[in-house]
């Protein structure tokens, strides 16, 4: 039994290491880490305060651990009116929906945990539909109803702003002609797909903004009205995985935005070896793309749901099909890439 | 859950509205709710009814003030609002100065007008503050605003002693003249202050999502906010011209020029803009008032005990016109005060208003931080 299991890690050293360190579990957790503690350190310098300091030093980079382990260590509470089951089901399931989307970004080259078989694109947005089902069993489940609000609102702005992203992303497919991430990576080596697919960014960018509900689009946990939306029931280790779902869906958007628009792993050699090289571009690209979200985030006020709404079907959808047509037009006078 | 209310359409008609709304209770422990709870009546997302649920933090201090002498009672009278305490304790000084009979020496009035100012300043501050913070979870401008109000409470604390409940304010005047090199720290901290809010236009006022979120909503018509009884910024946000310092002056305010901000929308932008614009006016009282201030005694002696006798004082505060009322029966403790203050009547404007128009249930905690709501001061 034992030998057999360390003949397969043996066998299997690549795949698990893809899966456990890097691209995999330990990087995305350690993401959200960092991601959490930068964004407090980051604001805190725009809001002219210091952020924490106590735990770690004056960068206090030891606080998110410690919060994370106080989190574990808590009691879980589950209301007495709730629907225990699915309460519970929906708090784990959600951060592994955000999870799943990242498995199929390339990070460099061949460094890729799921290569689905030329389809990468679709089965990301595939993937991503599954969020707001979950969401809504969360609302749901904790039978309260600032959570009930929260799923609704939760659904109304994921149909706002997944249906432009998708649609501005069809101008991706178009131009780069494949629905594979790698490929399209590829196809950006001489040039960003920023340049050709401009509009289409911009419609891609603001339907993101929503995807990954941040202020201005933070309206399903909007926390002056709703204290925390669907999750405000959640308490202790099921409110990190929350957290951890809020970040990781962030880090899969991003990396998908980067891959799709910012060339993905490529750049200027810095390192001989290409697999690291891909994976310094893709992680400073990164860091460059969250430090943007959040200074947005800091800076404007939350839209309501039906302003929100009412952009995404009125200017986004029909910004997004004109980019459809205008990408054919380019591909047929141009010849694309 | 869902008992069919009556609600007033904006033509005076009643539609019945019943199945399938629930009521939201926003506090008492609520991100947004302060010291009070808000009963709303909603459908998920469109409003019906905001019911306010205030006297969580009453005191009884109309009912203390009779067991204290006058000057005992200006402590308990600072604690209705401790951001704006010397605009507070200036009504109830002023009443007592009506039913005694005493003049303040004419220095006095001009220091009192100088702190009141600052303090409407920092009030406006915290107010802007926790406005920006309800639009979107925005802590930025918030904390912006509280750090901008450190110099102001630093001054103070130079001029009398404390950062907040100062009990400066005596019967007959002020406790202590200024100290020296006061008067150019005040005049250097109002030239960096003036940079500041043109920060915060760039910054918030202007913003275009901040005036999606507050432009047209909460509109409150001149002729309702007459009726509703609305105060201070907020009821001259709506239009009306209509300012204690200016219609019965006392301190100082008689003798400076100053002008009356209004804007004509009365939606919630309104009233926060006008606070905006009331801050530049203070600016502009604090300097007049520096450049003409008198010399002379600061105070002068009260008698221990009034004449039988009543008086009413209206003072401006920075939530809008208080009212004092003293009745003296000739001993040394007043026999009855009775103590209208601005934020209650601009509590029943909040429980008004989503009966005249569509509101939703994202607009809640705008509508309610564009008005300034302190609860410490509506149940004192």
């Amino acid at each position: 039994m034992i030998d057999a299991l360390i003949s397969f890690v043996n066998e299997n050293l690549g795949v698990l290491f893809v899966i456990a360190i890097f691209p995999g579990l330990a990087f995305i957790l350690g993401f959200v880490i960092f991601a959490v503690w930068y964004q407090r350190k980051y604001l805190a310098r725009l809001m002219i305060r210091m952020g924490p300091v106590h735990c770690g030093g004056r960068m206090g980079w030891l606080q998110l651990i410690a919060d994370a382990m106080k989190l574990v260590a808590k009691e879980l509470i589950f209301p007495r009116a709730a629907n225990k089951t699915l309460f519970l089901f929906a708090s784990v399931v959600l951060p592994v929906i955000p999870a799943a989307m990242i498995a199929l970004i390339p990070f460099a080259p061949g460094l890729i945990i799921y290569d689905a078989a030329g389809v990468s694109l679709l089965v990301f947005f595939a993937i991503s539909t599954l969020f707001p089902v979950v969401s809504v069993i969360r609302g749901w489940a904790a039978n309260n109803k600032f959570t009930i609000i929260g799923a609704f609102r939760n659904i109304y702005l994921d149909i706002a702003g997944e249906i432009p992203v998708f649609l501005a992303s069809i101008g991706v497919m178009i131009w780069a002609g494949t629905y594979d991430l790698n490929e399209i990576v590829l196809k950006q080596a001489s040039m960003w797909f920023i340049v050709p697919q401009f509009l289409g960014f911009i419609v891609f960018f603001i339907g993101f903004l929503a995807m990954i509900e941040k202020v201005p689009f933070d309206i399903p946990t909007a926390e002056t009205e709703l204290i925390y939306g669907p999750n405000t029931e959640y308490s202790g280790a099921m409110f990190l995985n929350m957290m951890e779902a809020d970040y990781i869906n962030l880090l899969a958007w991003t990396l998908l935005m980067i891959t799709l628009y910012f060339g993905g792993y490529n750049g200027p050699p810095i390192f001989a070896d290409p697999v690291l090289n891909g994976v310094f571009w893709i992680l400073v690209k990164l860091i460059i793309a969250i430090t943007i979200i959040f200074t947005i985030t800091i800076s404007y006020a939350r839209l309501r749901i039906d302003q929100a709404v009412k952009m995404g079907w009125n200017y986004l959808l029909p910004l997004s099909i004109l980019n459809i047509l205008l990408t054919l037009a380019m591909k047929f006078y141009l010849g694309g890439v | 859950m869902t008992t069919p209310i009556k609600r007033y359409s904006p033509f005076g008609e009643i539609e019945e509205v019943g199945e399938g709304l629930f009521k939201l209770n926003v506090g008492p422990q609520h991100p947004i709710s302060g010291q009070g709870r808000f009963i709303v009546l909603t459908d998920g997302e469109r409003v019906f009814d905001i019911e306010v649920d205030i006297g969580y933090s009453h005191r009884g201090i109309e009912k203390i003030l009779e067991y204290k002498t006058f000057v005992q009672g200006i402590v308990p009278v600072e604690r209705m609002v401790m951001l704006d305490t010397s605009n507070i304790l200036m009504g109830y000084v002023g009443a007592i100065e009506k039913v005694m009979d005493i003049e303040p020496p004419p220095r006095a009035n001009y220091i009192r007008t100088i702190i009141m100012e600052m303090n409407r300043i920092v009030s406006h501050l915290y107010a802007l503050g926790l406005l920006s913070e309800s639009a979107a979870w925005n802590p930025a401008v918030f904390l912006w605003t509280t750090a901008d109000r450190e110099p102001f409470l630093d001054l103070l604390e130079m001029l009398t002693g404390a950062r907040w409940s100062y009990s400066f304010f005596v019967p007959g005047g002020v406790r202590a003249d200024i100290p020296r090199g006061f008067i150019e720290r005040l005049k250097a901290t109002l030239d960096w202050f003036e940079k500041r809010i043109e920060v915060y236009e760039e910054a918030w006022i202007y913003n275009e999502l901040f005036r999606m979120r507050t432009e047209g909503m909460g509109v409150v018509s001149r002729q309702n906010a007459i009726e509703w009884g609305l105060a201070g910024p907020n009821l001259r946000a709506s239009g009306v011209p209509y300012d204690t310092r200016k219609n019965e002056p006392y301190a100082a305010y008689g003798e400076l020029d100053f002008k009356i901000v209004t804007h004509t929308a009365g939606d919630s932008y309104a009233r926060g803009w006008a606070r905006v614009e009331e801050m530049k006016v203070s600016i502009d009282i604090i300097r007049q008032a520096i450049d003409n201030m008198p010399d002379g005694p600061v105070r002068v002696r009260m008698p221990p005990r009034p004449k039988p006798g009543e008086a009413l004082f209206r003072v401006e505060t920075g939530r809008g016109e208080m009212n004092v009322y003293i009745v003296s029966d000739g001993k040394e403790k007043p026999y009855r005060i009775k103590i209208s203050p601005a934020s209650f009547r601009n509590f029943y404007t909040i429980e008004m208003l989503p009966k005249t128009q569509e509101i939703l249930l994202a607009d809640v905690p705008v509508l309610i931080y564009s008005f300034d709501p302190w609860f410490l001061d509506a149940d004192r």
